[in-house]
């Protein structure tokens, strides 16, 4: 660029003619006419829309350097001032050192910039120099700790940019010291702290003067704060350690940080806490030792500004979470088939974990090695879990055709085909919320392309079993487990539009219709299908040795594997989306939901958009808008169905949705609340049809507070 | 270029006016623009208005007057535009530069910047 190579040329020699111009300039240009632009040839507005506005607060970061009077100093010249001390802290002053710190990281993890938030503490540019061995170790562990999320997260690739900054702008993560290192250092100032409470416990008989007890919560506070961030820090590396095998320990480290929290609470307030005094609007106030401003040249031009600091007592409240949540996935490595841990994935998603969590169970899952847990490959990991789901005669050991070495090559090469789409539907669970919808619309591709193939191994060991086994069937086998996985793709797709609220009341009857009339439908039969294979593969004769067991008959009546759980489940919810679609009719029909009329948009555009991903699957075959119309068309009926008809039939469906989901063993607090809004829901059409509010023409409520995807119908006085 | 077919017959109309001409005169230089806050920014004049408002491309932002010492290292801001209000002064370089090939490198330093930061809207 010229200006850079005539200023930097050399910076002795000056090769810069200034000559000022301001008024001259000021005048020229208070002359032309309102709108008009002087601009050089090759700039327009359009790139003047990407020009930073300077004087912006929220554009300009370099701003608020200079808005702040004080003098922003580093952690070298705030100790030489005296303004930071880094030997002889008081316990109150680690303490709120540490809570800050705490504060700062959970900031971090919600997505701001680690310069903005874990670097404003200056102690973590240079532990070294500090010569208070609590604060010193402190710093090192928490380096390491941010360390190690950053890598954890990096390496299981559930965030897009904008929702985590892994960015470390080049500051040191005391990676020359070892984690044993840095654990054993922070131990041992911990046992030291945990000397100094137990011997300033209250003794029987004591007097004891408030001082003294001061003293003793004090240390203790510190002493658990330690004890904290040691086994955070050991918990995250019990995760990464090979092949699960630290999952046990992680999980034990776990409770023991739950046991510490109360404590950590209620001992916030011992901390020193910033002066409320200079809070302005670039600016916080902070303790000694921390400076929001430090990195501010360290930002590109247009960066988010300055970080707003999550509260102490929220931090801690948020690592809880983040504790009961990684609990809650230690149970992973002992749940069995791949389709129980996908549902656990699914499950998991749905309580909008944070970042964090959601990494460590990718990586728990499937580790950098591509094994699952680390140590089986995927490909067996299928070949259970299909066995598990549709027991196809080319896996099961009674088949004719399972030692066919041609046979084994092709289910081999399929399943090693079906890998990567496979674990990508693991990896899809593990971005956020809103992120998923594009992902599942992206799947569908692989999986259809998936389906051809699994459809052509089926073709050829059908050819393969029948030559020996006449009465046994291998068609649509493999095929099956991947209309499967195709039709949960598109349900949640499909279903994630309600979660984030992207659909207009006026769009729900082709919604409902699509889920109730073709992918819930799809998917019931798609469940029998394999249920019935599940229970051929048990009947079938067990080779030749088995023959003549009289215990075959009670055999037969106890299913070891079945899919009644799933499929009871896909019927419910069929019956759900039926009743809200068949409601849904019935109230265009008495005219209380009327599509608003817009000039440059019509109903087939959004249909099409809606679901245009599903256009690149095969199976089941995409409906198009025309045929839409067609299908749902009320004057198929002889006679036309009355606004009553239409209400009973939807109250009809509820009642069914609710029935199954009663029958379901055992209840998950999920199946109970949706039998709930299929109850009300019932009632409400009961009520309909029995001619409330029958004169008003007001619109329907539905109302997603219970559940973000069942709605109850609410008809509002 | 599309926004450039928008407003060039203004072009047309007001290219002989005196004080367009002026400004016109200095596209594509150097400039340094001291701000309120105390800030100098140096960077490739681009485009103004009625209102002073100016873009300058390639900016650098110094947080000290430009003569002090010790000379400190900018920040590179990319394109940058100065609201009218906030300007103190400003200067042009006018240093002897063949005018040729000034003209296509400057341009091309107006390209790089606007595409540093293109999506910040």
């Amino acid at each position: 660029m010229a200006s850079d190579g005539t200023e930097q040329g050399d910076m002795d020699q000056p090769k810069f003619n200034w000559v000022d111009i301001t008024q001259e300039f000021l005048s020229a240009s208070s002359q032309l006419p309102l709108g008009e632009l002087v601009h050089t040839n090759m700039f327009g507005l359009f790139e003047a829309m990407s020009a930073i506005e300077m004087m912006d607060p929220k554009m300009d970061a370099g701003m608020l350097c200079n808005q702040i009077k004080r003098k922003v100093l580093s952690l070298e010249q705030a100790v030489e001032e005296g303004s930071v001390k880094i030997s002889k802290l008081e316990h109150s002053e680690l303490i709120g050192i540490m809570d800050s710190s705490l504060a700062c990281l959970v900031t971090w993890i919600e997505g701001h910039s680690l310069a903005q938030t874990v670097f404003t503490n200056l102690y973590l540019h240079n532990p070294y120099i500090i010569e208070d061995r609590c604060l010193k170790c402190f710093c090192i562990v928490m380096l390491k700790t941010v360390d190690l999320i950053r890598e954890r997260i990096n390496r299981a690739g559930t965030v897009e940019e904008e929702d985590f900054q892994p960015m470390s702008y080049g500051f040191k993560m005391a990676g020359d010291v070892s984690d044993s290192r840095a654990i054993g250092m922070i131990k041992e100032v911990e046992e030291e702290y945990g000397k100094i409470s137990k011997n300033t416990r209250p003794k029987a008989g004591q007097d004891r003067t408030v001082i003294q007890e001061t003293e003793h919560q004090m240390v203790t506070a510190v002493h658990i704060r330690l004890k904290f961030f040691r086994l955070f820090y050991s918990a995250l590396l019990s995760f990464v350690k090979e092949k699960c095998e630290g999952v046990q320990m992680a999980h034990k480290q776990l409770s023991q940080i739950v046991e510490i929290l109360p404590a950590m609470i209620s001992t916030i307030s011992f901390g020193i806490q910033e002066e409320s005094s200079e809070a302005s609007k670039n600016d916080y106030p902070t303790i000694p030792g921390f400076e929001p401003l430090i990195n501010q040249r360290l930002l590109p031009p247009t960066f988010p500004r300055y970080t707003i600091i999550k509260d102490r007592l929220e931090s801690v409240n948020y690592i809880k979470t983040l504790v009961q949540k990684l609990q809650s996935i230690t149970v992973v490595p002992e749940l069995g088939s791949l389709h129980t841990i996908l549902d656990f994935f699914m499950d998991f998603s749905r309580s909008s974990p944070c970042v964090l969590s959601r990494s460590l169970l990718q990586l728990m899952l499937i580790p950098p090695n591509r094994r699952v847990f680390g140590s089986q490959s995927v490909v067996d990991a299928l070949k259970e879990t299909i066995r598990n789901f549709i027991s196809p005669p080319g896996l099961s050991p009674k088949s004719s055709i399972y030692n066919h070495a041609q046979a084994k090559e092709y289910i081999d090469a399929l399943l090693t085909r079906a890998a990567r789409p496979i674990c990508t539907l693991f990896q899809i669970t593990g971005h956020n919320r809103a992120r998923q919808r594009d992902k599942w619309a992206h799947i569908l591709d692989d999986l259809s392309n998936l389906q051809e193939e699994a459809d052509k191994v089926d073709a050829y060991l059908h050819t393969l079993l029948v030559q020996t086994e006449r009465n046994r069937s291998h068609l649509a086998c493999f095929g099956t487990w991947v209309l499967y996985h195709t039709l949960n793709a598109m349900i949640n797709y499909t279903l994630s539009g309600f979660e984030l609220e992207l659909y207009a009341t006026f769009e729900y009857h082709y919604v409902y219709w699509y889920l109730y009339e073709l992918l819930y439908a799809w998917m019931v039969s798609t469940l029998h299908r394999a249920d019935s294979f599940l229970l051929d593969a048990e009947n079938a004769p067990a080779d030749m040795s088995q023959k003549g067991r009289s215990s075959k008959k009670t055999k037969k009546k106890k299913r070891t594997k079945t899919l009644a759980r799933e499929l009871t489940i896909a019927q419910a919810y069929q019956q759900m989306f039926g009743g809200y679609y068949k409601a849904v009719v019935a109230f265009q029909l008495c005219g209380k939901l009327k599509e608003p009329k817009f000039k440059f948009d019509n109903e087939e555009v959004r249909y099409s958009h809606r679901f245009a991903p599903f256009s690149t699957v095969l199976t089941p075959p995409m409906v198009h808008y025309a045929q839409y119309k067609e299908m749902s068309d009320l004057s198929r009926y002889d006679p036309l169905p009355t606004t009553q008809e239409m209400f009973g039939a939807a109250c009809k469906c509820f009642c069914q949705a609710k029935e199954l989901l009663d029958s379901i063993i055992p209840q998950t607090e999920e199946i109970q609340a949706i039998i709930k809004i299929a109850k009300t829901n019932f009632v409400v059409m009961k009520l309909v049809v029995g001619g409330h509010k029958e004169d008003s023409l007001d619109p329907p409520e539905f109302d997603f507070t219970q559940h973000n995807i069942f709605p109850i119908i609410k008809l509002i006085l | 270029m599309r926004a450039m077919a928008v407003d060039s017959p203004n072009l047309n109309i007001s290219g002989s006016r005196p004080e367009r001409q002026k400004i016109e005169n200095w596209l594509n230089k150097s400039m340094r623009i001291r701000m309120t806050d105390g800030r100098t920014l140096v960077g490739v004049f681009l485009c103004t208005d009625c209102d002073c408002n100016i873009i300058v491309g390639s900016c650098e932002e110094y947080l000290r007057p430009p003569d002090s010492q010790p000379k400190e290292d900018p920040r590179i801001l990319g394109l940058a535009m100065i609201p009218g209000k906030h300007v103190v002064s400003i200067e042009i370089d006018e240093t002897a530069v063949p005018q040729g090939s000034d003209n296509l490198d400057r341009s091309e330093g107006v390209g790089d910047s606007g595409y540093d930061h293109p999506d910040y809207m």
